[in-house]
């Protein structure tokens, strides 16, 4: 039964973190992932409801040194509109741009996102190989506690990440991109929008003398968790960018992603994609 | 005789064919409009219903004593309460079930004061079921042994249909071509942007007052009282503004009766309203059918013969479902001029969800087989494709072999304007040449057609409307009609149709519609009927009323009636638009006169056609129109999706009466088209729908609405209000067959089963090629072999 | 039942005072609390966009935000839009076009699309169409919709002030 005994919209951190301390609190900041989880039965309240939207710190985008920081309350049209992302990290205001409707846009939050651990979140491919890492918080001994854990062992399966009930997710950070790095995302579905995405391929690296260095690989909606696809990775780095590579790397593809049949699409269709997405993500770089 | 009022000579001017506003337009835009779903009445209770979730199954138990206890529950109904009340066409349906024959099967129905206990409610009712072998195809359902669904209806036998013309087997021998195909329309659904909702409310007479979304209110009193065990004469039935209908209010379906006894039980008014998830499962679907097609023609590209086998998944209960073969075999006798015909259609029982009518009815799921069959012959006969459509269009005068009068008909016109607005036949061939070559992005143009009902059509014995019209002191017109709006505009073609006719403004009319007790007769907004049927209801007491008025006028004035004429509220001289005297003025000396005068005025409007019957061989149409779609996209050979980049339509639309409502019904029906064709699929798996809600049941988004080039191509219509005809259900009908057809030009696949979705185009493709590799290396090994 | 918050906040220009239930949505404050049934429930779900309403000036999904989140805020509804001289332009313009058929998506519709021409005021076909792809209409096709849209924005009489 959804009893809820409390509402609570601090405007501090560790007020927050205080009330998560014993697990007894569901957090919410756009209630775009909660609402209809909750409507539909598939996740139950606990004694109290937290509003997370209106602490202070918790939001905005830093990009002003070496280390970019997107914290948790970020909405998705904030991360599409941000000049200083479109400068420094386009592969992510890319899969802000394809992300559901205007409407949920403006009031979903990065952090709920992830936390959402959606095999299909949009967020989390380019976050991926941007080699961006979580920073969790939590009240512990009278004192705010953090700790960070990169995004590739964040997820454990579809709905679960290595969070703790305890912990509330503070912001997103990840280093500038040095020169000379080149991200991609590509994403499909039977609608332009509102869908979850069918299959979504991300690509960073570091591109120099025609090879690819450091690269990474990520994929969305071909298993239950957004994943870093190594296989693809190890085909491309160091390599030089040409037919055999490209050709090696899709072929790698069908290691990495080991999608399913589901209501959206088949694990055919989605193994398919996969391919040609990532053939389209090379190809769109050696191109430029 | 007075001076004139005013210095300006009144000029004749017409709004036929203007562009006019929706009267409730401004009050939808501001969110003033009060939908059913808006609706609260005092002392009002919520209904909701409790569903089986299961396909086939016996109730073991059934316990309600937790629910009933709830704090804030007025009544908990169960099957005892319905047991008896049987309704639907073949009297197969009761309101609440003993018995589950497929996944939405209402069995209890809780009335509460809030929606939340009414929720809880249902969650305390507790229900053992026993699950039985079910049947989910009707090739299943018609097997020997199969699971009995209904004990009436053996062998799970629904409704039959036949209709033979002409020497087959001569057609056939006689035949150089044939092509032979499956196809498969599927299943989809409305989708109605406002949830399925009833209000019911018994008055202390015994009388029931429901609010509903019904399409049709007359015959809607007489299918809902035996559900009832009421007296249909006992019925008022109020349609408020609705979101939305195409074709899913044409019955009455279990939570309208449920709404009632609910009202009879508590005594006090409830209303149920669908969750968007309920609508989704308990909501009727489109007909889906296994269409086994054949068509015949001669080198020369004369169309021998078309047969038909039609193969229908029923569903657990029989609403209008089941019945499109009446207008399905229309088409396979009626598309192009086709000599001899053989249609023959069964429905089977199955335990999934049922069908009820959908804009286009019998003839979305026609034309996608008998449009595509044209274009693979267009390919095989020795002639111009183009010239191989123009060979087998009718012509005015044609009668088809149901007796279709084609009084007016405009075919070959309409296929000539779209391919020549679209350049069809330099770039069909152009595309199919490039075909072959590499390239990940083909384009494609894909020409399809059809012909309906654009007159009516007399599938119960009147097809005909009343009209009761007064004009009041101030010159303001009531227009009291039978039609139903339901978006589709007719009151602005009503409103029209009086200013035209009585020279009034258009703020001048009020049109009131929806309201059984006070309305006359009409058989309901479907078939593409409404702005005939009503329009020359409307104009035919419109010009009563005129009568009347210049009739008046010639006492008062001195001057002939007919050389009278009203415009912009006055009456004047006809020949040079002189005002004599202002309608209103005139209107009131009628009244305060020695022998006062009224202007109140009756009509009664049946159209000039035959009762179906149960030959299926009569004109049962006052008119029929034609619509020609040509469809240009470019596949992405990768993905498989397809963009469609423009449409070009040519549509006999009679004559244009409002522009701005008819070039939206159009815009609009291609809209719900191109989401059967694209899109839209209900994933039922072993009778349970997979995909309830929009996330995974595809609508057509505004950035996927192509550009569209509209033709109107008026014919005329003799009968018709103006000239008009019916239009809206062939935009929905046309576009899907006209992009298959697109599909197969740019890719060389064809898709028998919509939608043609990514998913389903780039399979096909990547099976295609296989294909050709695999024949490639079979040359090439016995090229080595040799 | 719910833990019940009052909050105040500014509603379509006006400043309202109520107790809501945590749990309940903006969508049901509005309908069933404050009689505004202008803003409609088509899905629930956040897909349809039916439910449309301006949050601080950003359209949102009424249906998926917490009422207790209106604290302090300012939001506009349907009802919110029209001047004291009557029609705001772009409802004038959906009417004048003839992009209202049912109607039952057009308050939802007509929310977004402002809020589009308002940040945009060079907005083109193709960005309002993207723009107003979360919003489900199966009525019209979209297409006056659209018209009315361009024709507002070609005026440029919704500038953000």
């Amino acid at each position: 039964m959804q009893e809820l005994s409390a509402y609570l919209v601090p405007h501090r951190l560790d007020e927050a973190l205080q009330a998560m301390a014993d697990d007894e609190a569901t957090v919410f900041c756009g209630g775009t992932d909660l609402s209809p989880q909750t409507e539909s039965g598939a996740r139950q309240y606990k004694a109290t409801l937290l509003n997370i939207r209106r602490i202070e710190g918790l939001g905005g985008i830093d990009a002003q040194g070496d280390e970019i920081r997107i914290g948790a309350t970020t909405t998705v049209s904030e991360i599409r509109r941000s000049a200083v992302l479109a400068e420094v990290a386009p592969v992510l205001v890319e899969a802000a741009e394809h992300f559901a409707s205007e409407q949920i846009r403006n009031a979903a939050s990065v952090g709920g996102n992830l936390c959402n651990a959606s095999p299909a979140g949009d967020m989390s491919p380019p976050l991926l190989v941007l080699g961006a890492s979580v920073e969790l918080a939590c009240w512990r001994n009278d004192a705010v506690h953090t700790r960070r854990v990169p995004l590739e062992r964040f997820f454990l399966g579809p709905g679960k990440t290595v969070r703790l009930p305890q912990e509330l997710l503070t912001a997103v950070v990840f280093e500038r991109p040095a020169a000379g790095f080149v991200g991609r995302f590509r994403k499909a579905g039977p609608r332009p929008a509102l869908e979850i995405s069918t299959v979504s391929v991300a690509l960073g690296a570091r591109f120099a003398d025609g090879r690819l260095r450091d690269v990474r690989v990520a994929m969305g909606s071909v298993a239950p968790t957004p994943l870093r696809a190594r296989h693809v990775e190890a085909a491309l780095e160091g390599q030089p960018l040409n037919a055999a590579t490209l050709a090696a790397a899709v072929e790698a593809a069908a290691e990495d992603a080991k999608p399913i049949d589901d209501v959206r699409a088949s694990a055919w269709y989605r193994g398919h994609l996969v391919r040609v997405f990532v053939e389209e993500v090379l190809n769109d770089v050696r191109r430029d | 005789m007075e001076k004139t009022f005013t210095d300006s000579l009144m000029a004749k001017k017409t709004l036929i064919g203007q562009r006019v506003k929706k009267p409730d337009a401004p009050d939808k835009a501001t969110g003033k409009t009060r939908y059913i779903n808006d609706m609260v009445l005092p002392q009002m209770l919520i209904g909701k219903v409790l569903f089986a979730g299961r396909p086939h199954a016996r109730i073991v138990r059934l316990d309600t004593a937790a629910a009933e206890k709830l704090p804030g529950v007025h009544a908990v109904l169960t099957g005892k309460d319905a047991a008896g009340l049987k309704f639907g066409f073949v009297r197969d349906n009761v309101a609440l079930k003993d018995k589950v024959r497929c996944e939405h099967d209402e069995i209890a129905a809780v009335a509460a004061e809030t929606e939340e206990i009414a929720r809880r409610a249902i969650e305390l009712i507790e229900v053992e079921y026993e699950d039985l072998p079910a049947v989910f195809t009707p090739e299943d359902g018609a097997k020997e042994d199969a699971p009995q669904i209904h004990e009436n209806f053996p062998g799970n036998r629904s409704l039959r249909f036949e209709f033979k013309h002409g020497d087959l087997a001569a057609a056939e021998a006689a035949s150089d071509i044939i092509v032979d195909n499956v196809f498969r329309p599927h299943h989809v659904t409305h989708c109605c942007m406002g949830t399925s909702c009833a209000i019911a409310d018994f008055d202390h007479n015994g009388k029931l007052t429901i609010w509903t979304q019904t399409q049709y209110p007359y015959n809607y009193k007489m299918d809902l009282a035996p559900a009832l065990g009421i007296n249909p004469g006992n019925i008022r039935v109020i349609q408020p503004p609705v979101g939305g209908a195409f074709g899913s209010k044409l019955d009455v379906y279990p939570y309208e009766p449920i709404a009632a006894l609910l009202a009879k039980k508590t005594g006090r008014p409830v209303k149920v309203i669908y969750s968007r998830e309920e609508e989704f499962k308990a909501s009727p679907t489109r007909q889906s059918a296994i269409i086994h097609l054949r068509t015949g023609c001669t080198r020369d590209g004369t169309l021998t013969f078309r047969t038909a086998d039609v193969l229908m998944d029923n569903g657990a209960y029989t609403s209008w479902g089941p019945t499109i073969p009446v207008v399905m075999m229309r088409t396979v006798s009626g598309h192009y001029r086709v000599p001899v015909v053989d249609y023959k259609a069964q429905a089977i029982y199955t335990n999934n969800p049922y069908a009820g009518s959908f804009r286009g009815y019998g003839n979305v799921q026609g034309a996608w087989a008998t449009a595509q069959q044209m274009d693979m012959l267009a390919d095989l006969v020795d002639m111009d494709p183009l010239a191989f459509h123009l060979k087998n269009a009718q012509k005015s005068g044609e009668v088809t072999p149901q007796k279709s009068f084609l009084r007016e008909c405009v075919f070959v016109e309409c296929l000539e304007t779209a391919a020549t607005a679209s350049d069809y036949s330099r770039k069909r061939r152009e595309y199919a040449a490039l075909r072959d070559q590499p390239g990940r992005y083909k384009k494609g143009i894909g020409l399809a057609s059809s012909i309906h009902n654009a007159g009516g059509a007399k599938i119960h014995k009147s097809d005909g409307i009343g009209t009761i019209l007064k004009v009041d002191d101030y010159a303001r017109v009531t227009v009291i009609t039978g039609a139903t709006e339901i978006g589709q505009g007719i009151d602005a073609v009503i409103t029209l149709i009086v200013a035209e006719e009585l020279g009034v403004p258009l703020e001048y009319v009020t049109v009131v519609n929806n309201d059984s007790d006070i309305a006359p007769w009409d058989v309901g907004s479907h078939a593409s009927r409404t702005t005939f049927i009503a329009g020359n209801g409307t104009r035919r007491a419109a010009r009563k009323a005129r009568a009347q008025i210049l009739n008046a006028a010639e006492k008062m004035l001195g001057e002939p009636a007919e050389d009278l004429d009203l415009r912009d509220g006055s009456v004047v001289r006809e020949r040079d638009g002189t005002p004599l005297i202002k309608l209103e003025r005139l209107l009131r000396q009628m009244h305060f006169q020695a022998e006062p005068e009224l202007v109140m005025v009756t009509d009664y409007y049946e159209p000039n056609s035959e009762p179906e019957g149960a030959k299926n061989c009569s004109d049962s149409s006052a008119a029929y129109a034609h619509a020609v779609h040509i469809a240009e996209i470019t596949v992405d050979t990768l993905t498989g999706e397809i963009k469609v980049d423009k449409v070009t339509v040519a549509q006999d639309v009679g004559r244009v009466i409002n522009r701005m409502g008819l070039e939206a019904q159009v815009e609009g029906g291609i809209a719900i088209g191109l989401g059967y064709a694209l899109s839209e699929d209900m994933r039922i798996e072993k009778g349970m729908l997979k995909n309830a809600c929009f996330r995974d049941y595809k609508l057509i988004t505004a950035p996927e609405m192509p550009p569209l080039e509209l033709h109107f191509i008026e014919s005329d219509c003799v009968e018709g209000p103006y000239g008009a005809k019916g239009i809206s259900e062939l935009p929905t009908i046309v576009i899907a067959p006209a992009i298959a057809n697109a599909l197969y030009n740019a890719t060389g696949v064809r898709i028998f089963q919509p939608p043609m979705s990514p998913e389903k185009v780039a399979r096909a493709i990547h099976e295609e090629r296989m294909r050709a590799v695999a024949a490639e290396k079979i040359v090439r090994t016995e090229d080595t072999a040799a | 039942m719910s833990v019940e918050t009052e909050i105040r906040f500014k509603l379509n220009g006006r400043e309202v005072g109520l107790k809501v239930p945590a749990t309940m949505k903006t969508l049901a404050m509005l309908r069933d609390k404050l009689g505004l049934t202008g803003t409609k429930y088509a899905c629930g779900e956040g897909e349809c966009g039916a439910c449309t309403v301006r949050i601080d000036g950003k359209t949102v999904n009424s249906c998926l935000m917490y009422a207790v989140d209106c604290d302090g805020r300012e939001v506009v509804t349907i009802e919110g839009l029209r001047t004291p001289e009557g029609l705001h332009p772009m409802q004038q313009a959906f009417v004048e076009h003839g992009a209202v058929q049912c109607g039952f998506c057009m308050p939802g519709m007509i929310m977004q699309a402002q809020y589009l021409v308002e940040n945009n005021p060079d907005l083109t076909r193709e960005e309002a169409q993207r723009g107003l792809e979360g919003n489900l209409c199966r009525c019209t096709g979209y297409t006056k919709v659209l018209d009315a849209v361009q024709a507002v924005a070609g005026r440029n009489e919704c500038r953000s002030r």
